[in-house]
């Protein structure tokens, strides 16, 4: 009997179409406008800048970072920057700290130190700044050394810091001097080179060369203050934009799958296959045990394809086992919804009008179009009388909600509910017609 | 091999069926003659089992397979063609032949040979993997009756197994229902059509708003209710004319009589002599006609 109707529905191209077709560009559409189309757009970074030295190198810094077109610097001071951070106005926050021009503008001693923060749910934008902080500081010391006569001055300056310092023995400070000479000299090297090649290329810098650093970065701790069950909360644990398009796609496939039994249900009594089946030797619910099952079997098969193929565009779903759980669940809820709506007219046609009817309404208050999350309190409140959302969450708890064991049994044990309401009012009905 | 009494079904106030009683013998093609609505098809669902009766008793099959049409074990004796198509369309013909074979718990080879003799009854064999929807009207037909019989049963119902077809897949899917009644199969045959009953039936039962009117063999419902055979004949130019019936005209006669060949011959016997005769026999449609006081068929059906 099931393979019979699978076998049926794969032939019927309509059906096939909204079953695994729909949902696949529900999917594809929602989560491309959620972003989640490869590199979330192409709009720059924005991070607080906070200029603590305030001096010509530490300006140059700046300058350099607004070079980047991937950063768009939002000029503060420290305490701002923080807060900006923590509403999420700004991805992060680099702050110099004073003394950056003189540890800046010379490669030995102590690296320039840099306060950076970011809020930690954005790992991937802290590394990306980190980078950028390295690559703007490598860009600033190779400007030094294209500049012989600028560095002069720096090598002059500290030829005067080592003869005046008392902390120095004679070795030491013989040491200082002699690295000095040789900067010189190298200074004059490029004096050299320049005027023969009659070029001003520089050497490209290396960030990581040698385990130089070109900067301490400090981290400052911003975490953004966000109550875990608010919506941005919710939102915090998205890992993909497809998180939130997939289950609601996985929906739509579902209505279709359940749209298309319950009509099948009543096309064979309007076509009189159903006399066939039932003067056949065996037991009544044999006949509808084989509709639910071809039912449950396709509603599986939606989630597990969608699931495959969220994953190959990056959706991770949380916990597999959960997700077992939430499709057996959904699967049970949708044949219960699949044999009421088949009884609800006579002919095929009524029967397909009026379930597309439910589902559509089950589908907007249950957040396949809009995540219930986005929506008014008074819709959020009459969505849980929607199978739909609880479906929707079941799935989302098991994708990326990270819901524990015994968050799952509310919706699951609903999404059970549902489905023995309509296994028992449809059955019941059928039965009753088939005598 | 099938015996109904006193069924009766009624749905609201409307009674379908009303006491109908009916015995069928092993071997034997019993047809039920009625208009449309007459209750045909409420019988047949009845004697399968689909159709729970408000009264009345049904004992179908022979020996320990026999019982009521509810019980499992006489089902798998039945099969049915019902009237309208039973088939997945969007399925091959062999495809249908093996989902309703499985039904019937038939599998493996056995099923194979059953679907292949299936598939030649129905004369599909060029057609036999292309989906039921493209098929012609005959050929569907055609394929019903043979999904009935895929399993071998030893009783088959038809209801109306020739609606909607042209003449040709008719006399097709009468030259197959005669093949079948060689092999003694027993048959149930439901049709409006008086000449199928003609030529198919051993015995026909009229039927009218839920009752059976008459149950007799063809021959004997027509010598019953059926009334003379009618016999218009044209004199020859130098034939006796004196002392007869009916005179049409100036070279036509026209009388009734049970035996007008028999009487033609006692007629050339005196002398007369004609250059045409023309007999119009009694058939099925003036017995209902006697019967109800209707014809058989609407005028708008066909």
């Amino acid at each position: 009997m099931a393979v019979k109707d699978l076998k049926i529905l794969l032939r019927d191209r309509t059906s096939a179409f909204f079953i695994v077709g729909f949902p696949i560009l529900m999917g594809l559409f929602f989560g491309s406008i959620m972003g989640g189309g490869g590199g979330g757009g192409s709009s720059a970074m924005k991070i607080a800048i906070v200029d603590l030295d305030q001096t010509e190198s530490s300006a140059k810094f700046v300058s350099l970072l607004k070079e980047n077109a991937n950063l768009e610097l939002l000029t503060s001071d420290i305490e701002s920057s923080k807060t900006m951070v923590r509403k999420g106005s700004a991805a992060g926050l680099i702050a110099i700290s004073p003394g950056f021009a003189e540890k800046a503008e010379v490669f030995w001693g102590e690296p320039p130190e840099i306060q950076m923060g970011v809020d930690p749910s954005r790992n991937a934008e802290a590394a990306m700044l980190r980078g950028y902080v390295m690559e703007a500081l490598g860009a600033m010391i190779g400007e030094g050394f294209g500049n012989p006569d600028k560095f002069r001055k720096v090598v002059k300056r500290e030829r005067d810091r080592v003869t005046s310092s008392g902390d120095l023995n004679l070795v030491e400070r013989g040491l200082y001097m002699g690295l000095l000479d040789s900067v010189d000299s190298m200074m004059d090297s490029v004096d050299d080179l320049q005027n023969q090649e009659n070029a001003t290329e520089t050497q490209q810098q290396d960030n990581s060369a040698g385990g130089f650093q070109f900067a301490n970065i400090q981290d400052i701790d911003v975490t953004r203050e966000i109550d875990p069950k608010s919506r941005a909360g919710q939102l915090q644990k998205i890992r993909s934009s497809w998180d939130i398009s997939f289950p609601q796609a996985m929906l739509w496939g579902i209505l279709g799958c359940v749209a298309g039994f319950s009509a099948s249900i009543a096309r064979e009594n309007t076509v009189g296959t159903m006399t066939r089946l039932q003067a056949a030797p065996m037991p009544r619910f044999a006949i509808l045990a084989g509709k639910a099952l071809a039912c449950f079997i396709t509603v599986v098969f939606v989630i597990a394809m969608m699931t495959l193929l969220g994953y190959f565009l990056g959706m991770r779903p949380g916990n597999y086992a959960f997700l077992v759980i939430a499709s057996l669940a959904v699967a049970m809820c949708f044949v219960g919804i699949m044999m009421s709506l088949s009884v609800v007219g006579k002919t095929e046609q009524s029967v397909s009008g009026i379930g597309w009817m439910a589902n559509m309404v089950m589908a907007m208050f249950g957040g396949c179009m809009i995540p219930v999350m986005f929506m008014p309190n008074w819709i959020r409140s009459v969505s849980v009388l929607s199978p739909v959302r609880w479906a929707i969450t079941a799935i989302e708890g098991a994708i990326w909600r990270d819901f524990s064991f015994n968050e799952m049994l509310l919706p699951c044990g609903i999404l059970i509910l549902f489905g023995l309401g309509g296994l028992v009012i449809g059955t019941t009905i059928l039965s009753k017609r088939l005598k | 091999m099938l015996e109904a009494k006193q069924l009766v079904k009624r749905y609201g106030t409307l009674t379908a069926v009303d006491g109908l009683s009916a015995s069928i013998q092993a071997g034997e093609t019993f047809g039920l003659l009625g208009p449309n609505g007459a209750g045909k098809s409420t019988t047949i669902g009845m004697l399968v089992g689909l159709i729970e009766p408000d009264d009345g008793e049904i004992s179908v099959g022979s020996g320990a397979d026999q019982g009521p049409p509810n019980l499992e074990a006489v089902r798998k004796n039945i099969g049915i063609a019902p009237q309208s198509l039973s088939l997945y369309e969007t399925l091959t013909a062999r495809e249908n032949l093996d989902f309703f074979g499985r039904l019937y718990n038939l599998s493996g080879n056995h099923l194979k040979q059953r679907i292949d003799w299936a598939i030649e009854f129905s004369g599909l064999e060029d057609r036999q993997n292309d989906r039921v929807e493209t098929f012609s009207g005959g050929m569907k037909r055609r394929l019903n009756i043979a999904v009935a019989m895929i399993h071998e049963p030893t009783i088959l119902l038809l209801d109306e197994p020739t609606v909607g077809v042209d003449p040709q897949s008719r006399n097709h899917i009468f030259e197959r229902i005669e093949a079948l009644q060689k092999q003694g199969l027993t048959i149930l045959y439901t049709t409006h059509y008086m000449e199928e009953a003609q030529r198919l039936c051993d015995r026909v039962a009229i039927m009218d708003q839920g009752k059976i009117l008459a149950c007799n063999s063809v021959d004997g419902l027509l010598a019953k209710h059926g009334g003379q055979a009618v016999v218009t004949a044209t004199f020859n130019a130098d034939s006796k004319r004196d002392g007869l019936g009916i005179v049409i005209g100036e070279n036509q006669i026209r009388f009734e009589d049970h035996d007008p060949i028999q009487k033609l011959q006692e007629l050339r016997n005196d002398g007369y002599i004609f250059d045409s005769i023309q007999i119009a026999n009694s058939d099925l449609e003036a017995v209902f006609l006697k019967l109800t006081g209707r014809e058989l068929r609407d005028q708008s059906s066909s």
